[in-house]
């Protein structure tokens, strides 16, 4: 990322709306051009991809300066890595069964394994635990960085609510 | 005033008082090996003879006054209770009055007061004269402390009686739950107050150290306040269960004395290096701030406890120094100092939340708060997905008009940055998700232009999410020169992709 990750989002909150419009406008086109299956499975397979735009849109706006961005653009990564893996012609039925056996099993051991820490009620309230599952990238954060990057996530969060509803708007009202 | 000769005594005195204390007949080298033992217990090796002399002296004040915070219920030492402090107390006064006379200074005596373990090393100077033993060997607070002085100095008179009877009625003054320092120029009366000295806390002690160091000279004060510094300090350090290294923190606390007395340049070697300057701050904080009356309350309020379950580290690296002014009423202990730091940063971080948060003012308290940020991320994640479906359902006339009009909405609210980029190149994977459109990813062919700018500019002006602040003389020209490849490049500044779609743009708008 050159000057749109630079730029601190604190300076020009509008600069962070503008261009997390800009690329989740680009990703809905990409939703929107791509061939879909039936008409009801990919209401819901586009609304999941939507979603999925905006928030990597936000976070690539935010670049790599936050943790939070950079946990959401390392998990949609792994994701479509591991997806396309999955999807992989090259690899038998067999073959996906169990690579994607094993990626459950090591994402739910991983998330047992934190889970213990930060559930933990002598090191951290439960509050704190919640924040830490809502916030992407919030599980090895001590407090106090975890706190920073709440404020950061809900600033953008909340840009980013604000320009979907605006498109939203836009496009219902025509 | 009777500190002053308390110092006269000691420095010109100190090798025969020594003589005294150490049983009668040392020689003075071997003298002159405990006091430096001595000396090298508290000090650094480099202080200079007559601080040594002085600091044994505080060392010797200190162990007096810490005897009673020894005997406090909350310190494990055997045998200690409330009970025993008056005794003690009058142990302490009958001390100081051998101090005066004969300049016996007592941290023999204090010894005897302080944790068992401090005999360690307060024993290896001591251990010679064998009647000193005898005071060694008991620490029983509870017990009849055997007043050294009394026992095996030739018996001596008061001379310095009325004020060291001042002294101790301001020492008694623990028994006073008002802190303001009474005059108490009667003899008997102090000695009635010592009884309720039983029901202070060690808090008290210190005020009657700052307050009798109050009315003295400045460096008295100063001393008294390192004294209680190291009081309160020790109190902190055997309250926190550092029991088993009461010798070694009693001994570093001794060793702040000096920069407490002023010397501030003093290399805090000796102390922990992660707790230097917090530590030192904190005292120098407590030495200054002595000068004036309310400095005792100061000591005297509440020490913060720390009893928080967490174990979470300050997250100041201990090479950064950190320079932390203690406040009134609070610890200066390094680790609670280390503790309100951080509880500062998260306060500060909680407001700036609640700034974030709506309709968070009123709330206060960490947990209230804490739950309405999570009440907010959740609505605001919950907004996000419903958008995104009402967005999925959208009918997909989406159009590159409106990319083009946020991109030239765009560069008027920011600097512009001349990039080659090609905004509308999706094929290169811009966004690292997970789906590839088929497509070579020309976004602007042959979409529809349903959608005019003026409905799109109206909304993005209605909420404010386009505000043109300020438009650059070079955006300016650029934006009336209608040259759209130049003007996406420069809003679009952010992507990496070099191509250029030059046709396509010019087609679209």
């Amino acid at each position: 990322m050159s000057s749109a990750s630079q730029q601190p989002t604190s300076i020009n909150p509008i600069h962070l709306k503008n261009q997390f419009a800009l690329r989740f406008v680009r990703a809905l086109n990409t939703i929107k051009n791509q061939k879909g299956s039936a008409h009801d499975t990919q209401m819901h397979c586009r609304s999941r991809r939507v979603k999925i735009a905006a928030y990597t849109a936000m976070a690539s706006v935010v670049g790599s300066r936050r943790s939070w961005s950079r946990a959401v653009l390392w998990k949609i990564r792994n994701r479509s890595r591991n997806q396309d893996l999955l999807r992989n012609k090259i690899m038998t039925n067999h073959h996906r069964r169990r690579r994607h056996a094993k990626l459950c099993m090591k994402r739910r051991n991983r998330n047992s394994i934190r889970e213990d820490v930060y559930l933990n009620p002598f090191r951290y309230s439960v509050q704190e635990s919640k924040l830490r599952k809502m916030v992407p990238g919030g599980r090895n954060m001590d407090s106090w960085c975890l706190g920073d990057e709440i404020a950061d996530y809900i600033k953008c969060l909340a840009a980013q609510v604000e320009v979907m509803q605006t498109l939203v708007d836009l496009y219902t009202v025509t | 005033m009777e500190k002053e000769k308390f110092y006269t005594n000691e420095r010109n005195g100190i090798p025969q008082a020594w003589n005294s204390i150490f049983g009668m007949g040392i020689e003075g080298s071997e003298l002159n090996c405990s006091s430096e033992q001595l000396s090298n217990c508290f000090f650094n090796p480099n202080c200079e003879n007559s601080i040594d002399q002085r600091d044994l002296f505080e060392s010797a004040l200190s162990s007096i006054v810490s005897s009673p915070a020894n005997s406090h219920p909350g310190i494990p030492i055997p045998g200690g209770s409330n009970g025993g402090e008056s005794i003690v107390l009058r142990e302490l006064i009958g001390r100081l009055g051998s101090i005066c006379n004969s300049g016996e200074i007592s941290p023999q005596s204090g010894i005897n007061g302080n944790n068992s373990t401090n005999n360690s090393y307060h024993n290896t100077p001591l251990n010679s004269p064998p009647k000193l033993n005898l005071s060694i060997t008991d620490h029983q607070i509870q017990g009849s402390l055997p007043i050294p002085g009394n026992r095996q100095l030739p018996p001596a008179p008061f001379p310095t009686d009325p004020g060291f009877v001042e002294r101790a009625a301001r020492f008694s003054s623990f028994g006073a739950k008002n802190l303001m320092v009474k005059e108490n120029e009667s003899g008997t009366p102090s000695r009635s107050q010592f009884i309720g000295i039983a029901e202070e806390n060690k808090k008290f002690s210190r005020l009657s150290m700052l307050s009798t160091q109050d009315n003295t000279e400045r460096g008295d004060s100063r001393e008294a306040s390192s004294v209680s510094e190291q009081i309160l300090s020790g109190e902190t350090e055997t309250e926190t269960g550092m029991k088993g290294q009461s010798t070694s923190t009693n001994g570093r606390k001794r060793k702040v004395i000096p920069k407490g007395k002023g010397k501030e340049t003093q290399s805090s070697t000796t102390i922990l290096a992660k707790d230097d300057k917090v530590v030192a701050e904190a005292e120098k904080e407590e030495s200054d701030a002595k000068r004036s009356k309310s400095d005792e309350e100061e000591i005297e309020k509440e020490k913060e406890k720390e009893k928080t379950k967490e174990n979470v580290k300050p997250p100041e690296p201990p090479k950064d120094y950190i320079h932390v002014r203690a406040r009134r009423g609070q610890a200066t202990d390094s680790h609670s100092l280390a503790e309100r730091v951080r509880r500062e940063k998260i306060s500060e971080r909680m407001k700036f939340l609640q700034d974030l948060v709506p309709g968070c003012n009123k709330v206060t308290g960490k947990a209230v708060m804490l739950d309405e940020i999570i009440n907010y991320v959740q609505s605001l994640q919950r907004q996000v997905e419903f958008l995104s479906m009402k967005l999925a359902t959208v009918n997909p006339r989406m159009d590159v008009t409106m990319e083009a009009l946020l991109s030239r909405d765009m560069f008027r609210s920011r600097v512009p940055v001349p990039t080659t980029i090609n905004p509308f190149d999706s094929s290169t994977n811009q966004f690292p998700y997970g789906f590839q459109s088929p497509n070579a990813g020309i976004l602007l062919d042959g979409s529809d232009n349903q959608f005019s700018l003026n409905p799109l500019m109206a909304a993005m002006h209605r909420n404010s999410i386009m505000k043109p602040s300020h438009i650059d003389g070079f955006e300016a020209s650029a934006f009336l020169e209608n040259d759209l490849q130049s003007v996406v490049k420069m809003a679009l500044g952010g992507q990496d992709q070099p191509q250029s779609f030059h046709g396509q743009m010019k087609v679209e708008l």
